[in-house]
């Protein structure tokens, strides 16, 4: 359960946003969480519903998540794979029979952020 | 009602720090190895294995993490190396910023630190420690489906060890498949099967580390 100190740095991060923009209340914030990126979206949503009772500039605050499929390129003939399912990972080129690059996947971002 | 743009990576701070330390490697030319695994697993047995037969040649520190006792760091320390017992309270995994404290109690003056993570397939993978590698391991009991379970875990893996080798066939572990679903995952990692409590198969992943000590020493 990592996802309890990563709500953690979730709320961190939108304390200093807030502070550094002079706002009172974050009311929601949008992260993107990739399919590699090892958290589990119920459990992060589980915390920060946790962490909001707690912490009165969020009490409000909604997470919007965007979740990231993997997405990798293969770099001899530059194609694309896109898997919407990590039980379908498959990091070597049909074609080229060399192994795929990460390009998307991994991300544990936050993108945007609204408050007043 | 305001909206900002902050694109900012939620680990960042841990990064940050993970990023210092992997500078401190450097600079003092010291090899990090991160080991991971599930509990049970052998990780303590496989670390135990492997200073007892470097250090005559190299200087060896550990540092353990572990969830409530000290026990795996006595185990090291009975090696007669230095190891650091980071007492997770309950936490899953280690961050950057208890390997920052760890190190501040250890002599720099080392060829190899072996991080030992806390026992988890899960938590660990997130949080980059600023170690060069990382060592995964599983073993033959807990079964062949390991690889699909934990896609982050196998992602982030330089190498995987198959531990407990010797009773494979007696739990019905298949190493075909789970050679074959670790290659197609990550292609990159190198795979070694071991019996780790019988010393057995292990001079290939040691030689993998003399390999990476000697890259960092000349980098
Ligand atoms: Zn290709």
């Amino acid at each position: 359960m990592h996802e309890g100190a990563i709500a953690q740095s979730v709320v961190d991060i939108l304390r200093d946003i807030k502070d550094q923009n002079g706002l009172l209340s974050i009311t929601s914030a949008t992260l993107k969480v990739g399919a590699v990126s090892g958290v589990m979206i119920d459990a992060l949503e589980f915390a920060f519903e946790a962490i909001k009772k707690e912490e009165s500039f969020i009490k409000d605050a909604t997470l919007n998540i965007i979740n990231v499929n993997v997405k990798a390129r293969c770099n001899i003939c530059n194609k694309i794979y896109e898997f919407d399912n990590t039980d379908d990972l498959i990091m070597i080129c049909p074609d080229c029979q060399m192994p795929l690059t990460i390009i998307n996947g991994k991300e544990l971002e936050i993108v945007d952020v609204e408050g007043g | 009602m305001k909206r900002i743009v902050v694109e900012k990576k939620i680990l960042e701070k841990n990064d940050d720090i993970a990023n210092q330390i992997k500078n401190l490697l450097d600079k003092n030319r010291i090899f990090g190895l991160n080991v991971m695994s599930s509990p049970g697993a052998g990780k303590t047995t496989l670390i135990e294995q492997t200073v007892e037969a470097l250090k005559p040649q190299y200087k060896i520190a550990a540092i353990d993490g572990d969830l409530d006792t000290q026990r795996d760091a006595q185990r090291i320390a009975a090696l007669g190396i230095e190891a650091i017992q980071i007492n997770t309270s309950g936490t899953c995994h280690l961050d950057s910023s208890m390997v920052q404290k760890a190190l501040d109690h250890i002599s720099l003056d080392l060829d190899l630190l072996i991080i030992e993570n806390v026992g988890n397939l899960v938590c660990p993978a997130s949080f980059y420690l600023g170690t060069h590698k990382n060592a995964v391991l599983i073993s033959t009991p807990e079964g062949d489906d390991k690889v699909k379970k934990y896609p982050t875990m196998f992602n982030v893996a330089d190498v995987v060890l198959i531990n407990k080798m010797d009773i494979a066939k007696f739990v019905n572990f298949d190493v075909k498949k789970v050679e074959n679903e670790i290659k197609e995952l990550n292609p990159n990692a190198t795979i070694f099967k071991i019996s780790a409590l019988k010393n057995e198969g292990l001079r290939p992943f040691l030689d993998w580390i003399q390999t990476n000590i000697n890259l960092v020493k000349n980098q």
